[in-house]
């Protein structure tokens, strides 16, 4: 017991029903199933990205091209469904979009594996030149036509129904692949001997290669993979704004890499966790979304985000040196 | 010494693959900036006119090109349009660096930011080039200024068609793009202002959200209003991405028939959404035409004409200009849109 | 002790890398549940022989024979299934994994299970740690266990391969003194089941305490090889540096005259109370006690890190308060920390420019800069004056020994021209031959007219280079030791008898 209130995800988890609890003080409507749904809709994108930072940050790496890599996905993903009548069903924009994103994080870890150059530079650069290129080469358009299942993707909620003013609330089903894709990371970071993996890499990079993981694999594997996330996030994202900007989804990476930090994985590699990771990501969605609702003006909101992520994670750091001292972490 | 001569020798190796990595790695980020424009070159009687916009190759200065290269084809002058591939003061200003010593006969511009353009501006005004700011009411470094409209003008508009939307009754929310767009914030105060003065039955209930042009943001900002003023009837959009996202979330929500969404957006991103009901009416300016009147105003500065209030462009909205009261060189169409449900037939192409 | 068949041996090894030959013509013979020391100063070729010998380097010339067979070269692979293990000095563990997974981690990439079934991995650690016959926590994280915990773990996972040679590369540099007997009491127990040590040190004391037998190499070369109980730590130093180190104590001159330098009267601190004591110029004064007993908040004190609570403090009879570094740095003292990687070095800083780190003032030209040549000429007399071993003074300083690294901590001070020197464990992880060089560096400052405090746990260090040993217990001062009572049992009877 005394482990489990030590715990980060603990912790974090206090926090974040305080933090509803004080919303809904202020302004009940806040515990409102259709907020509820919203919040929840809200956390998918947001969601997807922090599990594959968080892999990419337990590995002691790094990577801000992601966004980028999200809106050439779902661009070029959507150009192709467009040229050639491929979408009828979703399922296949949503490989096509993983395909590509791996793709390109695999360009990345090109760099980062066999030049050795250090990740951040690497990111960087590819995130302007992933950016760059879709603008300068592939187009600046924004499509509008759509295939028609990612529209329907869109539309589908499940616990529809009509409130007495007339207006419908539902559960968007893109809730499920974060879901999904959560239960995946936690299985693969726990279960597998890849996952043990990234985390011994993340902590001690040198053993782990005397030990005889195989580093270039385990590399290639994070950035691909984070690539794929960022793939299917261009994709439902498009969904849900019903039309490709490529000019969309820039600016997210420090968003997610505060999420994922909040969430307690260590920026220099080895630790975190899924649950903590999706906490942080909730905690993140639930202050961005809910200013209007607590009456905060305009001027106040990037205050607001800002002091809360400085205290959760100064909350963390405040915990686990408590936990360091006592020396009875878990 | 031996481990450490072998240390050096294997990090040295590594630095040099590391930097040709590198080396790589910038060439390729590099690419897609390498763009130059055509050579200037004198005509008979025929001016050559530079057009500087913001980012190249996005929908919004696509058009203004087709608007430009119309005046050209017009008038014969030898006309052009440049901006840098990415939003950037920094390479805007380099852009002008290379006309003004390419000697063209003028700049017409819409500058990235008013205060970064104003040296080289300078320069080009001393060189003798016509310098002519689109979208920019407050440069100093100008011949000539002209503005699609007058903002405060154009923001008591937007209020009009609200308020006829919602019955002249009811809350509303405003959105600006970020607190320090300044023409968003111009359109949002004047219009507020108005609304006080002429629509006592209204409430501004939450003022000035901001959605920094992401549609995202717009669409889950809305949702959460929805939530907040259950009694909200209408929402007043800046930003191009405000009305699609905005209308997303009443559509999404089936409150087409109770909240009125109205603001700036473009027919390409908004179209649906006013065909489905859930935007009531988009405004918007060509840029087409804004990009004519700019270099029909090159022209006449060329030419030696003055311009004053009441001139003729020769193209729609602005036929009739107005004139600024303490600042001589700014002039106003009157070019803006309304497109609704009911006309949009005729802009589905914009 | 002399069974028919060694577990493996190495005939006439040669190694080069590029134009240096590493190791030459080395042969080495390991019996099955023999404890064999490898001694060597640093750079002798210890490290390459351990290589060669876990795998990961192949030699150029000369075979291996494990049991009966003979092998050209040996891989990683091949060296952990034939039951050799090396315990690096870092240990190759994961912080951040628990006990039990870093012991059954190898287990796990051995089969390549693509699953890691939990069960199993507890039961394999709990195997591990049932055959060293300790009791541990398996859930803790390992980045929680102390050094000596960190060993067990290391060891633990080296048996779980069916360990027949455990290679131990420096393996008590970090440990206490009761740490270092808990590992010998293990190191003998994996002995008396069969299993091989070699045990890779410096610390010649545990060598002979351990060792059946020890081999000696120097500059590539074994220089000795034979039973342990052959050698006493002089010979070993001998043939170590091929040269005869001088045993005789630190006198003061004849000539000595008592000019004190520093005089403290009743200072006090967080833990240290009343100390009162002197340095005059030309001393060298030891500060020892059991660990915690306030030697280094005092020496911190006086160098301005810490405040004094209390107590007056005469510099060159002056009365000065000391309330920062800069203070300290005015008033002529110099310290050397104790962990000199932390707070000494800018480890991937050059040799230069951690060498004037402390005097920039002095270099500055008048602009205020530095000019290149300046800092060259002074870094360089410094690597000359003190015989630091570099190719240039342009590599940074991770690239150096741990003697060399010494060396260069005492040139960053020793450029500031102190009267006082203050040093805190000035040779720990230091080799034999650059311990020497220290110890003659400090008694020639000392002979100009330098006074100089150290601080150390290495009596044997204390007793043959101090005139005076000043002894703390509990933040007090409680012993005072000169001339013949310098030695090294009488100031550890001292230490142990409160």
């Amino acid at each position: 017991m005394r482990k489990l209130i030590l715990t980060h995800e603990f912790v974090l988890f206090v926090l974040v029903v305080l933090l509803c609890v004080a919303i809904g003080i202020k302004n009940p409507a806040f515990w409102s199933l259709g907020n509820v749904f919203d919040l929840l809709k809200s956390s998918v994108t947001l969601g997807l990205l922090a599990l594959g930072v968080l892999v990419i940050l337990i590995s002691g790496d790094i990577d801000i091209s992601f966004p980028a890599i999200a809106a050439f996905s779902m661009y070029v993903t959507c150009l192709i469904a467009q040229a050639t009548g491929l979408g009828d069903h979703i399922a296949i924009l949503f490989g096509m979009a993983a395909a590509t994103g791996g793709l390109l994080g695999a360009f990345n870890a090109v760099f980062i594996h066999f030049f050795r150059l250090p990740a951040l530079i690497v990111t960087l650069g590819t995130a302007s030149l992933i950016r760059g290129g879709l603008l300068a080469f592939v187009g600046t358009r924004i499509i509008t036509d759509l295939p028609e299942s990612m529209v329907a993707f869109s539309r589908a909620q499940l616990f529809r129904q009509q409130l007495p003013g007339g207006e419908t609330i539902g559960l968007a089903v893109s809730i499920f692949i974060l879901v999904g894709v959560a239960l995946l990371v936690q299985f693969l970071l726990n279960h597998t001997l890849l996952g043990r993996g990234i985390y011994a890499l993340g902590g001690a990079p040198e053993a782990a290669r005397r030990v005889g993981f195989n580093i270039r694999r385990i590399r290639f594997f994070i950035f691909a993979l984070v690539g794929c996330l960022a793939g299917v996030v261009g994709i439902i994202h498009a969904s849900n704004m019903r039309n490709a900007n490529p000019f969309d989804l820039s600016g997210l990476e420090l968003t997610v890499i505060a999420a994922v930090v909040v969430g307690g994985a260590d920026i220099t590699g080895g630790k975190g966790t899924v649950i903590g990771t999706i906490l942080g990501t909730l905690l993140l969605v639930i202050i961005g979304n809910s200013l209007i609702l607590m009456g905060l003006p305009t001027e106040w909101h990037k205050v607001a985000v800002g002091a809360i992520i400085i205290v959760s994670a100064g909350m963390a750091a405040w915990r686990r040196r408590m936990g360091r001292n006592s020396g009875r972490r878990k | 010494m031996l481990n450490r001569s072998r240390f050096t020798m294997k990090e040295s190796a590594m630095s040099v693959i590391r930097w040709l990595g590198l080396a790589g790695l910038m060439c390729l980020t590099l690419v897609p900036l390498g763009c130059s424009p055509d050579r200037a070159a004198d005509g008979n009687n025929r001016y050559v006119i530079a057009t500087v916009v913001k980012v190249d190759g996005i929908a919004w200065f696509e058009t203004m090109r087709e608007g430009v290269e119309a005046f050209g084809k017009d008038t014969g002058h030898r006309v052009f349009v440049l901006g840098p591939a990415k939003a950037d003061a920094a390479e805007q200003v380099q852009i002008i660096e290379g006309l003004i010593a390419q000697q063209v006969d003028a700049i017409c511009v819409v500058p990235f930011s008013v205060e970064a353009v104003e040296p080289v501006l300078r320069r080009a005004r001393e060189r003798g080039i016509v310098v002519i700011s689109h979208e920019a009411s407050s440069q100093q470094n100008a011949d000539l200024i002209i503005e699609p409209f007058e903002n405060a003008e154009y923001g008591r508009h937007l209020m009009d068609e609200l308020a006829r939307y919602m019955g002249e009754k009811g809350e509303y929310a405003t959105f600006v793009g970020s607190l320090t767009s300044k023409s968003h914030n111009e359109w949002v105060d004047a219009a507020v202002a108005h609304q006080k003065e002429a629509y006592p039955g209204m409430v501004n209930v939450a003022a000035k959200i901001e959605d920094y042009d992401d549609q995202n943001l717009a669409y889950e900002k809305t949702r959460e209003l929805i939530t907040t003023y259950p009694n909200l009837t209408g929402i007043l959009g800046s930003a191009m991405s405000t009305v699609p996202g905005a209308a997303l979330a009443v559509e999404e929500r089936g409150l087409q028939d109770r909240i009125q969404v109205v603001g700036t957006s473009l027919v390409s991103v908004s179209g649906p959404y006013l065909k489905s009901g859930a935007a009531k009416l988009i405004s918007f300016w060509d840029p087409a035409d804004a990009g004519y009147a700019m270099n029909k105003l090159a022209v006449m500065q060329l030419e030696g004409k003055t311009v004053q209030e009441g001139a003729d462009l020769g193209i729609d909205g602005y036929r009739e200009l107005a004139g600024s009261p303490d600042r001589p060189n700014l002039f106003y169409g009157s070019a803006w849109m309304d497109v609704t449900k009911d006309n949009l037939a005729q802009f589905e192409t914009k | 002790m002399e069974p028919a068949s060694p577990f493996i041996t190495l005939e006439g090894i040669d190694k080069r890398f590029g134009g240096v030959q590493a190791l030459r013509n080395v042969s080495l013979r390991i019996e099955p549940g023999e404890v064999h020391s490898l001694a060597g100063e640093n750079g002798s070729g210890k490290s390459t022989l351990i290589k060669i010998l876990s795998g990961v380097c192949r030699p150029d010339g000369g075979a291996i024979t494990i049991g009966d067979q003979r092998l050209d070269s040996l891989r990683p692979v091949d060296a952990i299934r034939r039951g050799i293990q090396v315990i690096y000095q870092d240990f190759s563990l994961f912080p951040n994994l628990t006990v039990g997974e870093n012991l059954a981690i190898n287990d796990l990439l051995e089969h390549s299970r693509w699953l890691v079934r939990w069960r199993s991995v507890r039961k394999t650690a709990r195997d591990a740690v049932a055959a060293l016959g300790v009791d541990m926590d398996l859930d803790q994280p390992l980045g929680e266990l102390s050094v000596a915990e960190k060993q067990l773990v290391a060891i633990a996972r080296a048996l779980l391969h069916d360990a027949r040679l455990i290679i131990m590369d420096e393996p008590t540099t970090a440990l206490t003194g009761i740490e270092v007997e808990a590992l010998l009491k293990i190191v003998r127990r994996l002995k008396q089941e069969g299993v091989a040590i070699l045990f890779v040190s410096h610390k010649l004391r545990e060598v002979l305490a351990i060792s059946d037998r020890l081999t000696v190499l120097r500059n590539g070369e074994v220089v000795a090889e034979g039973p342990a109980a052959e050698f006493d730590e002089a010979e070993i130093t001998y043939r170590m540096t091929g040269r005869r180190l001088h045993a005789n104590r630190y006198v003061l001159p004849s000539d000595w005259q008592r000019q004190p330098l520093l005089k403290a009267d009743r200072l006090s601190g967080r833990t240290v109370r009343e100390v009162s004591f002197e340095l005059c110029a030309g001393e060298i004064v030891g500060l020892t006690g059991l660990l915690g007993s306030g030697q280094t908040e005092l020496a911190l004190m006086l160098f301005g890190i810490r405040p004094c609570a209390g107590g007056t403090l005469l510099i060159r009879g002056e009365s000065k308060r000391i309330r920062s570094v800069r203070d300290a740095m005015a008033a002529g003292i110099a310290y050397l920390p104790e962990d000199r990687l932390a707070e000494g070095l800018f480890l991937e800083q050059s040799i230069e420019r951690n060498v004037v780190a402390a005097d920039l003032a002095s270099l500055r030209n008048r602009a205020g800069l530095i000019p290149p040549s300046r800092l060259r000429k002074e870094s360089d007399r410094w690597l000359t004056e003190l015989a630091i071993k570099a190719p240039s003074g342009q590599i940074p300083v991770s690239a150096l020994s741990g003697g060399n690294q010494q060396r260069v901590v005492l040139a960053k001070w020793l450029s500031t021209q102190p009267g006082i020197l203050i040093l805190n464990g000035p040779t720990v992880g230091v080799d034999v031959g650059s311990k020497q060089a220290i110890h003659d560096q400090l008694r020639e400052l000392a002979a100009r007219g330098m006074g100089i405090l150290i601080i150390s746990d290495d009596l044997p260090e204390l007793a043959g280079n101090c005139n005076r040993i000043l002894v703390m217990h509990q933040g007090r001062l409680v012993d005072e030791l000169s001339g013949a009572d310098c030695d090294a049992d009488t100031i550890a009877l001292r230490l142990t008898s409160f």
